[in-house]
């Protein structure tokens, strides 16, 4: 993709570390949910006997069946799962990364760091879900009713993540607190640069066909910067992208894009072309 | 002394009061105050921290045995780490292992059947009370009025088709699933080798999406497009699968076993290919009415696209047809089973084979017992045995037929007035009926073949296994059959596959179900619609919504805010007047539901009403309690003469 | 207790008729904000319709009506400490009284909204500062703005209360609030500024930073907020004076006052129309496109495109009614104009919220609709049913308007 050629950007101060990317190929995703699940085990998801409850329930993983029927019709139909989680948007300058949701909140409860992942202080934020105004993939979920994990399911807690409070937003990390784990591991194991420890999110991990890829792009060598560079990457509802560079310049030059950092893979143009509002 | 003034008071006041402020600001319990505040008001939970560990276990919840790394904290197992292996059904475990909603200890019936109260009651004195029952029945000679219903073939299903057919009984049901299907119409379940066919074709069996064993399929299905594998799938409605094959093939609803006679016809006609199955002579006699051309009509499907596809099947080098429509829940007729497996017959391809399932082989029995078994016919499946069988003592192992059969309800009725006993770690529909159920356990619980079990036994509970060699301990008469010292020396030798002979093509039967297949398939003025199901991958045919985990991942057009959704083509939806989120019935020669929401769509063939499974249960914890509604209580309920089961794929229907 | 009740009593029935049914429905009003907002506060806001596709519901748009109207406050104390319009002294008080309440019930119902209101005063001690002296969220604007202006009105309020019969007796008082009187302009001053600052932030800026939503970023925002507040606010003003005289039978204001401020009025409310026009032309051929998407399909979705169409209509005809002479000057029009002028503002603020939230982000997503629950009407209109009470209270035992007292006075 034209706006990528430079895939090596630092940060200017301080310089990002990581820039932590994810490709999903939906050419092998078959929908089968494990992903979903393997987030909510490991973020804590809360458990309501309601959960079917869609507009309110908290995930952090939304498996989005996808269909062309509006613009086809039967037989020449067909069906997609798009995993979607948070894009980890950066803005226009990668350097200076500038997700619509961070600059919006009013307590700094959300932040981008320096491996370009936008973080979530539950124990700050106050609720005001300005943030999930700002969103434009609703990848944020708020916390409408007290989060629980009644009985026996809080033994299945995860103790690297903590349970949020009642009326605050959470989203998803690309799962870092493993990479914390992880660098914990390579510091107790006397590895010097905690930096270069790579790690995989939990939904990545579960994929059984290996259709989602992470790592880093700022890494030209890592598959998911060349998976980003393949010609068929799209990025969810982000049609700049496949504009004439010029007119991409000029767009980006009136207004901030998210830029997910989010990758998806696809050989087939009807997934394309519903990436667009007809 | 001097006397202290207003003035010398109000100075004294006023300096107390600031120096204490003073005092109080620069002792630092404001800040200790706001400190206490901000923690307070930003309280959160964090779950306990132990000692990161992991350990090996075998997921038993199909044949694949995928292998799985537990990552637990101190005792407690906290994920399922699964490195590229194991689907859903794995990593579901930890809800299952966890549940608010497992059972503790056995459980008496407290109050009348299905009003779910129950007296928790000791190990020693459900036995005893089911063995006496038990004792009973074989004193009165109702030996063959003993029954056992198995949800699949596991190692308890075989230890409990054992304990019946040691008093005397032949009634050993399994729920129609895949196994249990072809096992009745082919005489072994069908083996693919997806890893190395270079031709798939699929008469509906959503392989992509958790039907049969997913773990192995999806490793295989990764390497398709290298290989250079074609995959066509057969199917009304647009699925997942579907969107993945190479070729979607639309098929007119319920037409999958004709589209297969046709492709038999272009390849024993045209081809002159020849199967080695039994009886295969008088299956090619009835071909003959199955010409491209009439099958072109049948099914929507085009004669040169008929032969198309024979042509490249024949053609391949190791082509396999695959049958089972459906993800978790199938429902294939046994000619459609047939027809589809003689395909991989007539091109003697080497990825198919059939192979069954040893079992435990046949017990001995007391001079009764055996008098017992041989005056005795079995019902050729479940839902026959339902229907038309009787029963007075009843085992369910972790089945659930009054939720899965059409024949729920009449199932209803004869549980009420047998002696019923489910084995299951959790409460579902068919266990509500039940006078006691014997707690089982999840695989994480229970020594596997890669060792000790993760975590200790939830409270009292057993694997079901062990509950059923405890069981028969105390019935003088069978103890003998049961020589294993407990379950944990059982499951190194458990049964495995065998390779099945060759298999028979069962002429008379399949005769005959052709010919009514054809009947309702054909239009009906009352009924002019058909009833599809369309299964959400996760939730299957209703064991997932016991899940919480997955409740979160139902989308919006399969159930939400307390409606089930069903899909209908858009035209369809025009002419009978339904428009985008209405609330309709749906009316079967066999009753009505009630209350789903419409969704339009160009996913599902016109004249198609496309319906999830497994929703509408009653208990099955609170997670799957009273959501939406079980199309089961509607869907043809015509009993397959080989199978015995109800060949409920395509029910005629009409909407309000 | 029993006098209590008795004097209760007393005072209820001395009002006529109407006045009774409207103090019960307005008290009923109460007890349900009570009732309900007990529940919101302790058991969350999972009792409301919003969602987490659709995260702002009807008590922002009460924020935003609510802080856009109660800017006619600032405004016509802008001209009339500022600009010395003295016409305008008979209605200070009574704008000042309702800025003050409008900004209260802001707060009030920002409380409500968030999820953790014991974290309120996180936005206090964790701004979210920018990298300059802007800060960078809009919110923390808002709550800096309200809250310092919130301080203003109530130094303005003071002394209105010390004008109180039995207070103004006491010299100390007598003189307090006559000075504070004399230097009110240092408080018009920074409440303009202050008012300027956060009209554009929660009226404005609030939406037009949110780059990724098509149906909200608009640099144009800002700036059509500050005279939709002006316009708007001050023909809300003249609408609650001009009931208020209406409910107490007496000429409450000089009729001069009324239509000084309604010509402020009408011309605040031709440049929000003018801004207004910019702001949708920019929207619907810069930044909508730039986005990939129509304006008509963003806001001709689930509330249709009427909501704008009837703003506009809204607007001009309150702009003709209340700028033309013969219009101003007949009873009927001038109520028109106002009651238009104060209503095509509030439309304003349901277009934004409404239609914001119901836009789908996917292509494949339906337009989301939005049915408040009871526990968000109550809570909403039971606010405002507070509001009304204060200014009634006001009304009868302050010298809200001093203009009706001095008429009193030379009667006696």
């Amino acid at each position: 993709m034209e706006h990528n050629e430079s895939a090596n950007i630092t940060r200017k101060a301080p310089a990002m570390r990581r820039r932590w990317g994810m490709a999903i190929d939906l050419d092998k995703c078959t929908g089968c949910g494990n992903c979903a699940i393997a987030c909510a085990q490991e973020n804590n998801m809360p458990i309501f006997k309601d959960d079917s409850d869609l507009p309110k329930r908290v995930t952090f993983l939304d498996l989005m069946k996808v269909t062309n029927d509006r613009d086809a019709q039967y037989p020449n139909v067909h069906v997609a799962y798009i995993p979607k989680m948070c894009q980890q948007c950066e803005g226009n300058d990668p350097s200076d990364p500038k997700p619509p949701c961070v600059s919006v909140c009013p307590v700094v409860a959300t932040d981008v760091g320096d491996d370009g992942v936008v973080s979530q202080v539950w124990s700050r934020c106050i609720g005001c879900r300005y943030c999930q105004s700002s969103c434009p993939y609703e990848a944020r979920a708020f916390n409408w009713w007290k989060p629980r994990n009644e009985g026996r399911f809080q033994e299945s807690l995860n103790p690297d993540v903590s349970i949020a409070s009642r009326g605050t937003v959470v989203k998803c990390t690309f799962c870092s607190h493993i990479w914390k784990r992880e660098r914990d591991k390579a510091v107790a194991n006397g590895e010097l640069d905690i930096n270069a420890v790579l790690y995989t999110p939990a939904c990545v991990a579960s994929c059984p066909t290996g259709a989602m890829v992470f790592g880093d792009l700022n890494d030209p060598n890592s598959e998911v910067s060349r998976l980003s560079r393949d010609r068929r990457a799209f990025r969810l509802v982000h049609t700049i992208d496949e504009k004439p560079a010029d007119e991409q310049k000029r767009l980006r030059g009136i207004k901030n894009y998210p830029n997910p950092k989010v990758y998806y893979l696809t050989s087939q143009q009807w997934i394309r072309d519903m990436q667009r509002f007809r | 002394m001097k006397k202290i003034d207003r003035k010398d008071f109000l100075t004294l006041t006023g300096g107390a009061v600031v120096g204490g402020l003073t005092g109080t600001v620069f002792s630092g319990a404001p800040f200790d105050a706001l400190q206490w505040l901000v923690e307070w008001t930003q309280d959160q939970h964090r779950p306990p921290v132990g000692r990161e560990h992991f350990i090996r276990t075998v997921c038993d919840q199909c044949r694949d045995r995928c292998e799985l790394s537990i990552r637990m904290s101190d005792d407690r197992a906290v994920m399922v780490q699964t490195s590229n292996t194991a689907c859903p059904l794995g990593q579901n475990a930890l809800q299952l292992l966890y549940h608010s909603e497992r059972i503790q200890q056995p459980l008496k019936r407290d109050g009348r059947k299905g009003s779910g109260r129950w007296t928790p009651v000791s190990w020693d004195q459900a036995l005893t009370d089911i063995a006496a029952k038990v004792r009973e029945k074989a004193q009165a000679n109702k030996r063959h009025l003993i029954a056992g219903i198995s949800r699949e073939y596991n190692l308890s299903s075989a230890l409990l088709d054992r304990l019946v057919a040691a008093l005397g009984s032949r009634n050993s049901y399994y729920e129609a699933t895949l196994e249990s299907l072809t096992t009745a119409a082919l005489g072994g379940v069908p083996q693919y080798d997806f890893e190395n066919t270079d031709y798939i074709l699929s008469f509906g069996a959503r392989i992509l999406e958790g039907w049969g064993q997913p773990n192995s399929i999806l490793k295989a299905f990764k390497g398709w497009k290298e290989r250079g594998t074609r995959f066509v799938m057969a199917e009304t409605n647009m699925s997942r699968t579907a969107s993945l094959a190479d070729e979607w093939v639309p098929v007119k609803p319920g037409t999958e076993l004709f589209l297969a006679l046709g492709i038999a016809y272009v390849l024993v006609r045209e081809k002159g290919r020849n199967s080695a199955g039994t009886g295969f002579a008088g299956w090619v006699t009835y071909i003959n009415d199955f010409t491209p051309e009439q099958v072109a009509g049948i099914t929507g499907v085009s004669a040169e696209k008929i032969r198309e596809i024979a042509d490249a099947f024949s053609r391949a080098a190791r082509p396999v047809a695959v049958c089972g429509r459906g993800i978790r829940g199938i429902s294939s007729s046994a000619a459609e089973i047939t027809a589809v497996y003689a395909l991989n017959s007539l091109v003697n391809t080497r990825a198919a084979s059939l192979s069954q399932f040893a079992g435990l082989g046949n017990p001995p029995m007391s001079q009764e017992a055996s008098q017992s078994y041989d005056a005795n016919e079995a019902k050729r499946g479940l839902d026959e045995f339902i229907k038309d069988g009787n029963f007075e003592l009843v085992f369910i192992n972790g089945a659930n037929p009054l939720h899965r059969s059409v024949y729920g309800e009449n199932l209803k009725a004869k549980l009420e007035n047998a002696f019923v006993v489910s084995v299951m770690p959790l409460v579902n529909d068919t266990a509500l009926y039940s006078d006691y159920i014997l707690p089982s356990l999840s695989f994480l619980e229970t020594r596997t073949s890669a060792g000790d079990a993760v975590t200790t036994p939830y409270g009292q509970s057993r694997p079901a296994g062990q509950a059923l060699l405890d069981l028969a301990a105390k019935i003088d008469e069978v103890r003998g059959a049961f020589p294993w010292g407990g379950f944990a020396e059982l499951v190194g030798n458990a049964p495995a596959m065998r390779p099945a002979g060759n298999f028979a093509f069962n002429n008379e039967a399949l005769k005959s179900q052709i010919t009514l297949l054809k009947k309702l398939i054909s239009e009906d003025r009352n009924y002019p619609l058909s009833l599809i199901p369309c299964e959400h991958p996760l939730v299957g045919d209703g064991d997932g919504l016991a899940f919480p985990y997955v409740l979160k991942n139902i989308d919006n057009y399969t159930y939400s805010l307390g409606k089930l959704w069903v899909l209908i083509n858009r035209q369809t939806a025009d002419a009978e007047g339904v428009s985008e989120g209405e609330r309709i019935d749906i009316e079967s020669s066999r009753g009505e539901i009630g209350s789903v929401r419409a969704h339009l769509t160009d996913t599902v063939a016109p004249g198609v009403v496309a319906i999830p499974l497994g929703f509408g249960q009653r208990a099955n914890t609170k997670y799957a309690e009273d959501k939406g509604v079980n199309p089961k209580e509607i869907m043809s309920a015509e009993i397959d003469p080989l199978t015995g089961c109800a060949d409920w794929w395509l029910t005629r229907v009409k909407i309000d | 207790m029993k006098k209590i009740i008795d004097y209760l009593k007393n005072e209820f029935n001395s009002y006529s008729r109407n006045i009774r049914i409207a103090l019960v429905v307005l008290c009923a009003l109460v007890g349900l904000f009570i009732i309900f907002g007990i529940q919101i506060l302790f058991w969350g806001l999972g009792y409301t319709d919003m969602s987490n596709l659709y995260p702002f519901g009807q008590w922002i748009i009460g924020d935003l009506g609510l802080v856009a109207l109660g800017g006619g406050a600032f405004t016509t104390g802008f001209f009339l400490y500022i600009f010395r319009v003295e016409k305008l002294e008979p209605i200070i008080n009574s704008t000042v009284l309702i800025g003050f309440m409008c900004y209260l019930f802001t707060l009030v119902f920002l409380v409500f909204d968030i999820g953790q209101p014991i974290r309120a005063w996180f936005g206090y001690t964790y701004p979210n500062w920018g990298p300059h002296l802007m800060p960078q969220s809009m919110l923390t604007e808002v709550v800096w703005c309200l809250t310092l202006y919130f301080c203003i009105l109530f130094i303005e309020l003071i002394p209105l209360p010390l004008k109180h019969k039995v207070l103004d007796k006491i010299p100390a008082l007598h003189y307090i609030g006559h000075y504070m009187h004399k230097l009110m302009w240092i408080m018009a001053a920074a409440g303009t500024f202050l008012s300027f600052f956060h009209q554009g932030s929660l009226g404005g800026g609030m939406w037009g930073v949110l780059y990724a939503k098509p149906v909200w970023f608009d640099p144009m925002y800002f700036f059509w907020v500050i005279p939709a507040a002006m316009g708007g606010g001050t023909s809300f003003m003249l609408l609650c004076a001009y009931i208020a005289g209406k409910v107490m039978k007496k000429e409450v204001v000089p009729i001069e006052t009324f239509h000084t401020l309604a010509r402020i009025s009408g011309v605040m409310l031709i440049i929000f129309l003018v801004t207004n026009a910019i702001h949708v032309y920019t929207q619907a051929t810069i930044y909508v496109p730039a986005a990939d998407r129509r304006y008509v399909d963003i806001f001709g979705g689930y509330y249709g495109l009427w909501m704008v169409v009837i703003e506009f209509l809204f607007t001009i005809a309150a702009i003709v009614f209340l700028n033309l002479k013969k219009f101003r000057e007949q009873e009927r029009f001038f109520l028109a104009g106002i009651s238009l002028g104060a209503l095509g503002v509030a439309m304003s603020k349901c277009t934004v919220v409404l239609h914001g939230s119901s836009v789908p982000n996917f292509p494949w997503r339906p337009f989301i609709g939005y049915n408040p629950t009871i526990q968000e009407w109550s809570v909403f209109l039971g606010g405002l049913a507070t509001m009304v009470l204060i200014y009634m209270w006001a009304a009868k035992y302050l010298p809200l308007f001093p203009h009706l007292h001095k008429h009193e006075n030379e009667e006696h």
